[in-house]
Formats: structure tokens, C-alpha cells, sequence
């Protein structure tokens, strides 16, 4: 359905988007996760034509987009990030403009409307102002106006946000049932969304696709370890004896020690056993009652921030790697007294980065002080007066 | 076409800007009709447009100002861009609707040219001529504002250069008559108001409106790949 190749978007010297390809296929729901900035908004603008790419190629149901740009746009919906309306106009004459600009056929213009404004709950408003309306509401206007023309290919820009739990839900149920006729593209930052919606996620990351795969697999690919968090109250201590017992245990770790003389362990296995079940038998058996017992899960969430983490880490290993080799290559090509004079500065500046870091540790230890006798001070002057006053007491 | 046509026109109407331009342009012309032609007693309608074609100096970016760069700010540009019409269109309805506000108020003019008819005897042809002269000139001032509409997302900014353009164009011919076959204003002065349509202002009135129609495409087609 949605081929997109090599695609690369420069804004003068800035990299949007890094030479990304992927595919999205019919009828699918893929969601494009990543942080802001990352070049969501940028790809789905190159998709929708409104913006063209530096370089590569995107293909709609086999026609190029920059070839064929009205053919293309036509089978497109478009929801932009920041819902851009037409202030003045009422909800119905704004949905009946982009019915016109879409070509869509005079005879069934009004029923697709009526359609249009039924799914997106808006014939209760139809005849307002768009000005008037609440943010949730032009939400959907927005919605709306991507919907109609019954495009085959949906392009949500953050379809949820600014939105209540209410309407965030009802939003959702709308795009996946959407999802089953149409093929939807949905960008946004909030997981647990993506994770609910979508069949497929890409998580993009400065410009560069980072994994794309199904929200179950990426959760099982970034599992750390197989481990299951226990709360038990266990009045004998006999905890680690007994799980001396349990073969497929690994390792246990006390994770925290409540008030009400309970206690909370991560128990930590081989991998691909599953030990609660064992765990449920032999406690109690041995006089350890279980009051909670659960296994730890790795949400997309997880794996989102490991996946930008690691990568964050090597380029940031690669700049210092690069940085020490210019030093170097900088020293080589000098002359002897040069290099002399280059490697005293680079000491010289060491030594003052150090001197400055040191007195402002003596500065903050000073204050500290100063603070620690002004309070003392103060706790004198207190007891005094209590004192004072218990002898007063004392003598009345 | 049609569709961005009627919705452009009927958004003129739904905001104060198309009452508020018609009617400074109509209460500008009852001012002149009465300066220029009322207390001279004469039956020369063409003495009113001499006068109105210096409002039409700042009135015009008025309309023209929000074309572009109100559909930029907003961001419902987007909506334009990624709907299935080619930027021509979109182009060309802009253009038709600013300027059939523009013409509506012209020939409401024709009120002022009836109270001739029915006090005197004034010369249809010549009339005639100065009313299409007077017509083609503020086309061309559409169509250049619309461009300056086109390059920024500042109305006011919109406004000044079209402003700036149009005073010079008007001045211009007055420091150097080198100028003088290249002024929209004089194109105006020198012919149509006199009753003569010369092929040669007929020509640059409306090559200058295609001109600044094709470079407002060309700016919107190429800001697709610059942005």
C-alpha cells in the first residue's frame, strides 16, 4: 500500500528524516512512536504530499507521489498535528468545503457527511462555529475532515492529545474500526496508545528508524530478565532455606521491608520458566504466607526508552572517540615546541576546570557549615528558653 | 476551482473585511463624485475615478493581505496543499474570489454614473472605457498583492509591501519618465481615463496580472521543497 524508499528531508544543514524505508501494508494500523522532534510529523508531511523530499521515493498503491500528486492525494485522509481549521466556518460547511475540495460527487455528498459527522459525534454541533468549539471538538472536526471522501489511506498526526479520557477512548475505538477498511498511519508519543491501537510500530529517533515490529515483540525482545516480584510475611525467616529448594531459582533479592513486618522479594529464574506456580506450593508449606505475587512485565515503554538510550550512548562514545583523535592528530601535525606549548595549555586548563570544580566544593562546605551553626545556634537559644520557662513553671 | 472560489468568496463575507472594503470604496467615491463632478456642475464621470484610483492604493491589500498568509499562520494551508487540487487552482480561485469583491464594488459604481444619467448627458463610451480601465488596474493590484500575500505569513507585512509597491509605482514616473511606460497607475492616467484603450497599457495591465498570478504558484509550488 505504502512504500516509502531511502527517503531522506534536510532543512538547510538540519537532518529531519535519515534516508528511512519501510512499508505499511492494507488494511493495517501502524503507529510512529518517538520523542518530539524525532521526524513523525516531518514523514507523514512527505506522505501526504504537503512537503516534498530531499531525496527517495514514496509510492501510494504503486503511483508516486511528486508524479502523480492529485491521483495520490486523492486516496489520502490527512489529520495535521496541530488541527489547522477554518475558524470561521460552521462544522457542516467546513466538512461540505472538503468534501468539494476531494472531489466528492454531488449525489453522495450529503449522505457521506451525515456519515462523516455521525461517526465522529459531531451532529449535535454541526451548525456551530468552529471558532466556538472546545478543543476535543475540533479535534474531531479535524478527524472528520480527514475522513471524508472515504480515502483508503488515513494519516493521523497525534489524534489524541489535548484530549480527555473520555473522548480519548472513544477516539480510539473510532480508529480502530476505522482500521479495518482503511489502512491508518498514526503518530504519537504516548505507548500505552500505540500498544493498544496499533498492529505495528516504528519507533523513529532523530531522523532515523530505529526497529520496526509488532508492540508484543519489541515487549519480549527488551525482557531483561525472567523474575517475579513476592510479597510475603514470612515471621520464621525461613525464606532463603526454603528456596534453596526451588532448582530453577537463580537468585533472590530483598527488595523492601514494610511497616506491617511484611516483606517484598524480586525472585529471579532461568530463563523460559515460569516459577509461580511452584512458588504457590511450597511457601505456604513451610509456614510463608503469600500476600502478593506477581511477574514483572516489559511494557513498549521499556523497550522505547532502551532503544533511544543505546543509541543516544554510542553516538555519544563515537563524538568523544572522535574528538580524542582530532587532539591527536592536531598534536601530530605540530612542531616539537609546538606541541610542548599545546600539551602544557591542555594542562594548564585541566588544572584550572579542576581548581574551579574544588573551591566550589570549599564554597558549599563553608555554607553548609555556616548553616549547621546558625541552626545549632538557634537550638541553644531554644533550650534556653524552654528551660527557662520549665523553671518559671517549676517555681509557680 | 468552483469550490475554493465560492468558499474564498463567501469567507470575504463571513469576516468583516468584504463589507468593510466595499464600503470604503463606495463612501470614498460618493466623496469624489461630489468634489469632483457635484460642485463642478460637470457631467464627466470619468473625474470620479481619477480620485478613486488613488484609494484603491490602500484599500486593495486590505482584501489581498489575508490570502496567503492567514492560510500559512493557520496552518490550514496544509489542508489545501495535501487536498487533490493543483496549486494553480488553488491560485486562480483566490484570485477570481478577491477579485470579484473587488469588481462588485466597481460596478456599484454604475449607481453614481445612472444619477448622471437622469440630472444630464454624459458620454457612454468614455465612461465606459475609464470603468474597464478602472477595472483591469485594480486586477492588477489584486494579483500583486496576492503574491505579496503569498511570500509571508505577516498580514501587516503583506500589506506594506503592496502598499510600498503601488506608492511607488505611482511616484515613480514623477522623479524619472524613464518609469512612465512601466507604471500601473499611468497606464491608467494616460489612456483609459481619456476614453482611448492603447493596446500598449491594455497589454501591460494585463500581462502584469498574469505575471504576479504565475509567480504567486511558483512560490507556493516551491516552498513544497524548501520547507
Amino acid at each position: 500500500m505504502i512504500q516509502v524508499k531511502n527517503v531522506t528531508k534536510k532543512y538547510g544543514n538540519f537532518l529531519a528524516v535519515n534516508d528511512i524505508s519501510f512499508e505499511v501494508k492494507d488494511n493495517e494500523i501502524v503507529g510512529f512512536l518517538g520523542p518530539n522532534g524525532a521526524g513523525k510529523s516531518t514523514t507523514m508531511n512527505m506522505i501526504t504530499g504537503y512537503i516534498e523530499p530531499t531525496s527517495g521515493r514514496i509510492l501510494v498503491n504503486g503511483k508516486e507521489i511528486s508524479k502523480e500528486p492529485n491521483k495520490v492525494k486523492k486516496q489520502i485522509g490527512y489529520m495535521p498535528e496541530n488541527i489547522p481549521l477554518y475558524q470561521d466556518l460552521t462544522v457542516r460547511e467546513f466538512i461540505n468545503y472538503m468534501a468539494d475540495l476531494k472531489f466528492v460527487k454531488r449525489k453522495e455528498k450529503k449522505e457521506q457527511v451525515e456519515k462523516v459527522l455521525e461517526q465522529t459525534g459531531l451532529i449535535d454541533v454541526q451548525k456551530r462555529t468552529i471558532k466556538k468549539l472546545s478543543r476535543g471538538y475540533k479535534q474531531r472536526v479535524s478527524l472528520a475532515g480527514a475522513l471524508i471522501g472515504n480515502p483508503e489511506v488515513l494519516i493521523l498526526d497525534e489524534p489524541t492529545v489535548g484530549l480527555d479520557p473520555k473522548q480519548i477512548t472513544e477516539i480510539r475505538a473510532l480508529i480502530k474500526k476505522l482500521g479495518k477498511k482503511h489502512t491508518v498511519i498514526l503518530s504519537s508519543h504516548i505507548l500505552s496508545e500505540v500498544s493498544q491501537i496499533c498492529e505495528k510500530v516504528i519507533i523513529i529517533n532523530k531522523g532515523n528508524i530505529l526497529a520496526v515490529d509488532t508492540p508484543e515483540h519489541l515487549e519480549e525482545e527488551f525482557k531483561e530478565e525472567n523474575s517475579i516480584h513476592i510479597t510475603v510475611e514470612d515471621k520464621e525467616n525461613k525464606i532463603e532455606n526454603v528456596c534453596e529448594k526451588i532448582k530453577e531459582l537463580k537468585s533472590i533479592k530483598l527488595l523492601k521491608e514494610n511497616p506491617d513486618n511484611t516483606k517484598q522479594y524480586a525472585l529471579i529464574a532461568n530463563s523460559n520458566v515460569d516459577l509461580r506456580k511452584e512458588v504457590f506450593d511450597i511457601f505456604p508449606k513451610n509456614n510463608i504466607s503469600i500476600l502478593e505475587l506477581k511477574k514483572t512485565e516489559v511494557t513498549l515503554e521499556d523497550a522505547f526508552l532502551k532503544l533511544i538510550n543505546e543509541k543516544e550512548l554510542k553516538e555519544k562514545k563515537e563524538k568523544e572517540e572522535k574528538e580524542k583523535s582530532k587532539r591527536e592528530e592536531e598534536l601530530n601535525n605540530m612542531t616539537k615546541e609546538e606541541r610542548k606549548q599545546a600539551i602544557k595549555q591542555d594542562k594548564k586548563d585541566k588544572k584550572e576546570e579542576f581548581n574551579k570544580k574544588w573551591e566550589e566544593n570549599r564554597k558549599k562546605e563553608k555554607e553548609f557549615k555556616e548553616e549547621m551553626k546558625q541552626q545549632k545556634k538557634k537550638e541553644k537559644i531554644n533550650k534556653k528558653t524552654s528551660k527557662k520557662e520549665n523553671k518559671k513553671g517549676g517555681k509557680k | 476551482m468552483l469550490a475554493i472560489i465560492k468558499k474564498e468568496f463567501k469567507s470575504y463575507f463571513l469576516s468583516p473585511i468584504g463589507y468593510i472594503y466595499i464600503g470604503i470604496f463606495l463612501l470614498m467615491c460618493s466623496i469624489f463624485f461630489y468634489l469632483d463632478i457635484f460642485t463642478y456642475m460637470s457631467t464627466d464621470f470619468t473625474y470620479m475615478f481619477g480620485s478613486a484610483s488613488t484609494v484603491l492604493t490602500f484599500i486593495v491589500p486590505l482584501i489581498t493581505m489575508r490570502m496567503f498568509s492567514e492560510e500559512r499562520k493557520n496552518g490550514t494551508e496544509q489542508l489545501l496543499l495535501t487536498s487533490p487540487r493543483s496549486v494553480t487552482s488553488i491560485v486562480l480561485g483566490k484570485f477570481i474570489a478577491a477579485a470579484l469583491v473587488v469588481l462588485i464594488s466597481i460596478v456599484a459604481t454604475l449607481i453614481y454614473f445612472a444619477i448622471l444619467c437622469y440630472f444630464g448627458n454624459p458620454q457612454v463610451g468614455k465612461s465606459l472605457v475609464a470603468l474597464l480601465g478602472f477595472g483591469l488596474l485594480s486586477l492588477a493590484y489584486v494579483s500583486f498583492g496576492m503574491f505579496a500575500s503569498s511570500i509571508t505569513e505577516n498580514q501587516i507585512i503583506a500589506a506594506v509591501i503592496s502598499i510600498a509597491f503601488f506608492m511607488l509605482s505611482w511616484f515613480l514616473p514623477g522623479f524619472s519618465s524613464s518609469f512612465v511606460n512601466f507604471s500601473l497607475m499611468d497606464a491608467f492616467y494616460m489612456s483609459f481615463i481619456n476614453g482611448a484603450i492603447s493596446i500598449q497599457n491594455l497589454v501591460l495591465l494585463l500581462s502584469f496580472t498574469i505575471l504576479f498570478i504565475i509567480f504567486t504558484i511558483m512560490v507556493i509550488q516551491r516552498r513544497k521543497s524548501v520547507k
